[in-house]
């Protein structure tokens, strides 16, 4: 694949991305959107109880949603286009510190749609379910009772996604969509691919640089050993970015004093993203919250394995690190089918000790011989 | 530079005095924008100590139902201390506990952020996360505003009024503030410890909202300063205020000094069972009113900690009060020049005409020499000893010999401390001069 080209994306296979009245001063290019998400970077979590205290001070921008939105702003310049960032969060107080970071979004010369939130508020058969699901093993101590941490537990990213693209709208079909890959506020990262199903675009997930391609994106995915696979994805689409790589532009002092919270534009509230949410909302139907059960952390069976009898401290250290040893070289099977996929996992798996050999007799797998 | 902002003033720092100085132009109906290097006003500032609020009320009538208090101070306890020994002066008075309140412990990062917002309220534009990095000049060099550390980032003004703490950059510039003298100066640090409220209120015998403020003598191994405990809400601060010379001749570390005052007899009961929340040091202007800068030059003014206005009189520890007098001040002073059009540094004497007319620099002046009093070798070293060593000789029982009475006790004492009795007479005599 070549290097990226700068250009106008050529629109995608359903949707006219860029579309739309225009809300930006005059600019008719394609549409770029950031989702972000105001959140505390710096919440207080009480060690004995796991009570956790947000202080409005540490609103801010995550690092995966402020590279998001720096990605959004050079596509945006390298497509000419116009540049919508939306922004879920607390309800700004004049003077208060959401204002504040909401203002600073704006004199970036991006449009700001701000998703209001409601504030953590969970209830009836939600809560019930979500307390149970924190409970400690044991016990009947929940792990965390506050109403934020449930809220957090029971976001529903389709809804919020949902009210996104209908926040969106009056401004036209995104061309690309930027968010991040994750949020300290225990999001489930969801969201990308509820959005990517909303606009019917293509996405690409944990991207660790994008450009600006004609009709497409370039996306540099992480792979194991250093290595990076990079994708061309097709306009619309959406992405989410880790945090590193890029570092999101300070706002001049002029465009700072310029923007106001007139600069904002509010969306309809959104009731935190949770379920009641959804049940309230306008999207396709209510959204069920299925808890299998409470968590429980996942322990692998312990692997007995005899001492090493060499009398060299040195050489008992190698063979329990295993280091300077060959190891097996990454196997390249396909592509092949989910079924034989999950065979060759299996498969491995149980070659490392990892699962027990399969009974005689028992059912053959599905790529099975 | 042409294309600057221009504004009737720009002041530098939400601190306590930047925040006074934008509340008093801003009502005043001057332009006036607030630059605050933090994410937030308070997100920089460190303090353990008390504000009291009288000031505030020529800000917010009845401020007290909306300041974010941790507690009311209802008493002050002034202690001296050994190793082994304690003796206290204790205060408690009801009615610090109602309206309008005496003082109150309060987290600086909310407070902060409720003053800056009463200047936002007023008209005020406040800048977050954005330097001063410089004074801006004009071709004849008077000051016309300041360097950001932002793009196209210069802010012209009529005044600067600089309100940017200790260690003032733009005064420096300016050349209002002389290199930092660090005999001028302490090191405050101190311990924020979580305990719970019923906690607090059982072992310093308070209710509700009510406070406690200890001021300590005596903890420091002898160098100059002292030591303090508050009680927040939730939360007690414990820390030591230092003789910044001092303390580098020692070659002590000073968590090691709170260490030590956390395991005091008389303190550590107090604090059983605390756990560490947040620990911070922070430079204190302990010189007084002959370490104060020049106040105002052409175009600029000097406020709170930049001007050294921090009351270190023995029994008086007070900053938070004196920076909010002195922005007030400053904020007059700049509405008046630009209202006379004359922000020459004459145009702009009337700051301090202002600040000696009231307590400001009336206190200060009065206290003048009770820093050196205060800090001086035998306040430090030989009296807390001393007089916890007379308290024992007069509170021990020591039948079947008589008492002593207080006049042996005394001789008792001073001999053990070697303070003879011409030099406590004459340290009663300065100290009367001083604080009377």
């Amino acid at each position: 694949m070549g290097e990226p080209v700068a250009g106008r994306p050529s629109g995608g296979k359903r949707t006219e991305p860029g579309a739309g009245p225009n809300r930006t001063g005059g600019q008719t290019g394609p549409l770029v959107v950031a989702c972000v998400r105001i959140v505390d970077l710096r919440p207080h979590v009480d060690p004995l109880t796991g009570r956790i205290t947000r202080d409005p001070a540490g609103l801010g921008l995550p690092a995966p949603d402020a590279a998001a939105l720096e990605h959004a702003l050079r596509i945006g310049e390298a497509w000419s286009g116009r540049v919508v960032v939306a922004a879920a969060g607390p309800s700004p107080a004049p003077g208060g510190t959401p204002d504040a970071v909401l203002g600073e979004l704006a004199a970036l010369g991006a449009t700001v749609v701000h998703l209001a939130e409601a504030g953590p508020a969970v209830h009836g058969r939600d809560r019930d379910m979500a307390e149970t699901a924190l409970r400690h093993p044991g016990t009947e101590r929940p792990a965390a009772t506050d109403s934020g941490a449930l809220w957090e537990l029971t976001a529903d990213e389709g809804a919020l996604a949902r009210r996104i693209v209908n926040a969106l709208s009056p401004f036209g079909v995104p061309a690309a969509v930027l968010c991040g890959d994750r949020s300290p506020d225990r999001g489930t990262g969801a969201l990308p691919g509820f959005l990517a199903h909303e606009l019917g675009a293509a996405q690409a997930l944990g991207a660790v640089a994008v450009a600006p391609g004609d009709g497409h994106l370039l996306v540099d995915r992480r792979l194991d050993g250093g290595w990076r696979e990079r994708l061309r994805v097709p306009c619309p689409a959406v992405c989410s970015v880790e945090g590193g790589g890029v570092r999101l532009r300070r706002a001049t002092l002029p465009a700072l004093l310029a923007a106001g919270p007139t600069a904002v534009h509010p969306a309809a509230p959104v009731r935190g993203g949770t379920v009641d949410g959804a049940r309230e909302g306008s999207g396709p139907g209510p959204v069920t919250l299925r808890i299998l059960g409470p968590p429980r952390p996942y322990r692998p069976r312990t692997r007995i394995v005899a001492p090493p009898a060499d009398p060299d401290p040195r050489i008992r250290l190698l063979e329990l690190t295993g280091a300077l040893e060959a190891h097996d070289p990454p196997t390249v099977l396909g592509p092949i089918g989910a079924p034989e996929a999950a065979d060759a996992l299996v498969d491995f798996l149980v070659r490392h000790g990892y699962l027990d050999a399969p009974l005689p007799g028992a059912p053959a797998r599905a790529g099975a011989p | 530079m042409s294309g600057a902002t221009e504004f009737d003033a720009v002041v530098v720092g939400a601190g306590p005095a930047g925040s006074a100085a934008a509340i008093a132009l801003a009502r005043a109906g001057r332009s006036v924008v607030l630059v605050e290097r933090g994410p937030f006003p308070g997100s920089k500032n460190v303090y353990g100590g008390v504000v009291y609020g009288r000031i505030l009320d020529q800000i917010v009538p009845a401020w007290w139902e909306e300041v974010p208090v941790e507690r009311w101070i209802v008493r002050r306890s002034t202690m001296m201390m050994t190793g082994t020994q304690s003796l206290s002066v204790d205060y408690r008075s009801q009615a610090w506990a109602d309206r309008p309140y005496n003082g109150m412990t309060t987290v600086r990062s909310r407070f902060d952020r409720w003053l800056a917002g009463k200047a936002t309220d007023a008209g005020a534009r406040l800048v977050t996360s954005t330097v001063a990095t410089g004074l801006v000049r004009d071709a004849s060099g008077r000051i016309c505003g300041v360097h950001t550390d932002r793009g196209d980032g210069d802010l012209r003004a009529r005044v600067v009024v600089a309100c940017d703490g200790v260690n003032s950059f733009l005064a420096k510039e300016a050349g209002l503030l002389p290199p930092a003298e660090a005999s001028h100066h302490t090191l405050g640090v101190k311990e924020v410890l979580d305990l719970p409220r019923s906690v607090i209120d059982e072992r310093f015998g308070l209710t509700g909202d009510e406070g406690t403020d200890i001021e300590i003598l005596g903890c420091t191994r002898g160098i100059p300063g002292g030591g303090f405990l508050y009680t927040n809400a939730d939360t007690v601060s414990v820390g030591v205020v230092l003789s910044l010379p001092h303390l580098a001749a020692a070659g002590v570390r000073p968590e090691e000094l709170i260490a030590d005052l956390k395991e005091h007899p008389s303190i550590a009961p107090y604090l059983r069972g605390a756990t560490l929340r947040e620990y911070a040091a922070h430079l204190i202007p302990e010189g007084g009113y002959d370490a104060m800068p020049t106040l105002a030059t052409d175009g600029m003014l000097v406020a709170g900690d930049a001007a050294a206005m921090t009351l270190a009189a023995g029994i008086w520890l007070e900053g938070v009060n004196f920076a909010i007098g002195s922005g007030l001040a400053a904020g007059r002073a700049v509405d008046r020049a630009i209202g006379a059009g004359d922000c020459s540094a004459a145009g702009l004497a009337s700051y301090r005409a202002d600040l000696e007319a009231q307590f400001v620099l009336a206190d200060h002046k009065r206290f003048r020499r009770a820093p050196s009093l205060i800090l001086s070798e035998r306040v430090q070293q030989r009296y807390p000893g001393f007089l916890c060593d007379m308290a024992e000789e007069l509170f021990t029982v020591t039948n079947p010999t008589p008492k002593p009475g207080g006049l042996r006790a005394t001789r008792i004492a001073a001999a053990r401390h070697g303070v003879t009795l011409r030099a406590l007479a004459a340290d009663t005599l300065r100290a009367l001069r001083v604080f009377g």
